[in-house]
């Protein structure tokens, strides 16, 4: 699969590529970077923002956003961990996002939960607490109400987002190799 | 742009029809959609396989749902998932009374409510409160069954007719007394119903004799009704008389008004529009539909192996026959269009003496770089020629040997051809897959070319035979088995050769080249059709897989088989 994808260059000046092999560009926002946690191979784009600095409201170190290995956050993509009103207190949520998640360009995810194998498709928007289980596909300009739960091997579509079609049983596959494969083209020019 | 696999669908394998029969496009699916039966030695697709629902769960709170509740809980979640009335989103309970132990600024007591995360709509609507946050779906169905006589009613319609439909049949005996509402036994019916769908056409004749001598009987009714069975009377919970539904004569006037132009516009002060309005505003909740993992088995009779197994728990599965482990992957890419292409198309008239006339003149062209690159995605032009690359990706662990043909349709094509392709490698060999720990090997495996047929048009390619060593380290690669033999030669020779028959080795993936010539003044989609025959060695059980640089001896022919599919490629629209 993708015997004809073509690498995929970037410049060397802009991207930093960590010990774990994370690709994070210079111009991507990351604040509060000491509460994201990076599984490795992972990337993240130019204009891409992350909100680690929207941190619990309690005692403690806490990771705010977790994310695993062979992700990519796409051009001005935003992560945001979810917050609510708790005991009379707002208070932020942690993100946890597993392996092989793409968030496509300009999409903005507030969910609280992103299962390994996710495509969220460019500009789709994640509601607050949603939870995405492993194997699914949110097809791009999604918006996905607060609190929603997309089951595992589930495509949704729509504003608002719905059930749409189910993946086939090779998806787990097709996405991982694709997670891969794109890892591996995003290489720098020259 | 697309490549999508030929599923011949229980019957044996044979060429597809040709893509002008739109009939054909069902069999056709992208691989990864596709299924292999082993012992079928067979592509199975979603439309032959019998599906059985492995299990049941709510896509919602995903639990799972026992099969054995399914039909009480009407397919639907019977824990507290609804969907909004108004957007289908899934709705949130609310909380809306104050506890003691929470500050007076967060509710968290009952009354509880649902409302729409997206539309904001909520349960408050249509009068919807809640005692508890859990097991909304009984509280919602009590508090419905108050307000909807129509629910209640049918339900006890159903109740009442469910012993009756789901009793044994009854042995074929007189009846026992005159019911005042003879009804046949449904299972009955429809076995009836089955004998008469599966009678041969000219069996109509039969088929009025039975409804002649059997109905009319039937209907004199008497003591000739034989396997009818006792069906108490139903009564009803209410009566919609007493409701004053019933206008007669004005109803039968409002639907008179509706008819002709006036068709849309509501019959002022008519009871149909007021029923609408109030149809429109109390609108309740629906609990969410349950979704299910699916048990796939080849459908073939004598077979009926399980292609899938789900495993209820997780998102794995027990079993996963995907043709994708089977099949080598087809993919097309690499436009390139001929520059002197067009020039030659004027005097096209698509006769297959021309077409050779044009391919032996562009022969002798190429290699002169009159070919320009172009974007997949740009428009192709009628008159033009084109070469892509058709990619071949190897799941297995063992090297195939690929035959490339244009297969040959059962039938005609309905329309005259668009385009001619001409494939100029046929033949040609697909390393294997690697495991991770084998990336050592990388430089052997661009070593091995193999003996492609470069310019062999007649297709009178075999296997070819094992020439030259494998090294030292056949033993670890004897899994290659000999159809990966290097061709021997000075480099130089290699890479000319490569060239010459566009062959594009790397890793477990071969790219061959494919003309496309658009004719001129053509129109429509260009979609072809290709065979794909490939020879791979079966796996030796008995140990004596064939080393090193032992020659293939007839003894190990018996060990390599072949697999013939076909794969539609489709380039998309000419444009004008
Ligand atoms: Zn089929
Ligand atoms: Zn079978
Ligand atoms: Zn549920
Ligand atoms: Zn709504």
């Amino acid at each position: 699969m993708g015997a004809f994808d073509a690498p995929i260059p970037y410049d060397k000046a802009v991207y930093i590529e960590t010990d774990t092999g994370n690709k994070v560009s210079r111009k991507a926002l990351i604040q509060g970077a000491s509460n994201i946690v990076l599984g490795g191979k992972s990337i993240i784009q130019t204009g891409a923002i992350l909100r680690g600095d929207l941190r619990r409201n309690a005692p403690g170190q806490h990771p705010v956003i977790t994310m695993g290995r062979y992700c990519t956050v796409g051009e001005n993509a935003v992560l945001r961990p979810p917050g609510k009103m708790y005991k009379g207190q707002f208070t932020y949520y942690p993100q946890r996002i597993a392996d092989f998640v793409t968030i496509g360009k300009d999409a903005v995810v507030e969910a609280a939960q992103i299962g390994s194998g996710v495509d969220i498709g460019e500009g789709a928007v994640i509601g607050q607490f949603v939870i995405i289980k492993d194997l699914a596909v949110i097809r791009p300009g999604t918006v996905l109400a607060d609190a929603t739960v997309v089951s595992s091997m589930s495509v949704w579509e729509g504003n608002p987002g719905r059930l749409v079609d189910t993946l086939p049983e090779t998806y787990q596959e097709t996405v991982e190799a694709s997670c891969r494969s794109l890892y591996q083209r995003f290489r720098p020019n020259a | 742009m697309s490549v999508r696999y030929h599923c011949s669908h229980l019957a044996d394998p044979a060429p597809p029809l040709p893509p002008s029969y739109a009939s054909s496009s069902s069999s056709f699916n992208p691989l990864g959609e596709l299924y292999f039966c082993e012992e079928c030695d067979a592509v199975r697709c979603d439309l032959c396989c019998v599906s059985e629902i492995a299990s049941y769960f709510c896509p919602n709170c995903t639990f799972d749902v026992p099969s054995a509740n399914v039909r009480g809980d009407k397919n639907r979640c019977a824990r507290s998932c609804f969907s909004c009335p108004d957007c289908t989103t899934p709705l949130q309970v609310q909380a809306t009374g104050t506890t003691e132990d929470a500050g007076p600024s967060a509710p968290s007591g009952p009354p509880f409510i649902l409302i729409c995360p997206c539309c904001r709509w909520s349960s408050r609507e249509v009068a919807l409160e809640f005692e508890k946050s859990a097991g909304l779906a009984l509280q919602l169905q009590k508090l419905l069954s108050a307000k909807d006589p129509a629910q209640p009613e049918f339900d006890a319609l159903k109740d009442h007719l469910d012993t009756y439909i789901t009793s044994p049949a009854p042995a074929p005996t007189p009846a026992r007394s005159a019911s005042k509402h003879p009804t046949r036994h449904i299972s009955h019916l429809t076995q009836m119903a089955a004998k008469a769908l599966h009678r041969d056409v000219p069996g109509m004749a039969a088929a009025g004799a039975v409804a002649k001598s059997g109905l009319r009987r039937e209907m004199k009714g008497g003591g000739e009704r034989y396997g009818w069975d006792e069906l108490g009377e139903y009564g009803t919970k209410e009566s919609w008389r007493a409701r004053g539904l019933e206008r007669g004569d004005e109803d039968v006037e409002a639907m008179r008004r509706l008819g002709g132009i006036r068709m849309g516009v509501e019959p002022e002060g008519s009871s149909w529009y007021n029923d609408g309005k109030r149809r429109l505003t109390n609108r309740y909740p629906e609990r969410i539909p349950l979704q299910t993992k699916l048990t796939k088995r080849c459908p073939h009779p004598a077979c009926r192996h399980l292609l899938i197994q789900p495993d209820t728990k997780s998102t794995r599965f027990k079993i996963k026959m995907v043709a994708a482990n089977y099949l080598p992957v087809v993919e097309i890419g690499r436009r390139r269009r001929r520059i002197d292409g067009g020039g030659h198309g004027l005097m096209s008239t698509g006769s297959m003496e021309e077409a050779e006339v044009r391919r032996k003149e562009r022969r002798r062209l190429r290699g002169r770089g009159e070919e320009v690159d172009e974007d997949m995605g740009a428009p192709i032009r009628p008159g033009e020629v084109y070469t892509f690359q058709i990619a071949f990706t190897n799941p297995l662990y063992d090297p195939i040997q690929v035959r490339l043909t244009q297969p040959t349709a059962p039938l005609p094509a309905l329309l005259p051809a668009n385009h001619l392709i001409h494939i100029p490698t046929r033949d040609f060999i697909v390393n294997p897959l690697k495991d991770a720990w084998s990336y050592d090997d990388e430089e052997e495996y661009a070593d091995m070319e193999g003996t492609e047929m470069g310019t062999s048009e007649d297709g009178s390619s075999v296997l070819p035979s094992s020439r030259g060593t494998l090294g030292p380290a056949a033993g670890k690669r004897s899994r290659l088995s000999v159809l990966a033999t290097s061709s021997g030669g000075t480099l130089r020779d290699k890479e000319r050769r490569k060239r010459e028959s566009e062959v594009d080795k790397k890793g477990n993936c071969t790219k061959v080249g494919v003309e496309v010539e658009i004719l001129p003044g053509a129109t429509g989609e260009v979609v072809f059709d290709l065979e794909v025959r490939f020879t791979y060695r079966v796996d030796d059980t008995d140990g004596s897989k064939p080393k090193g640089a032992e020659k293939e001896t007839q003894k190990g022919k018996e060990e390599y088989k072949h697999f013939t599919f076909w794969a539609r490629v489709d380039l998309g629209c000419i444009s004008p």
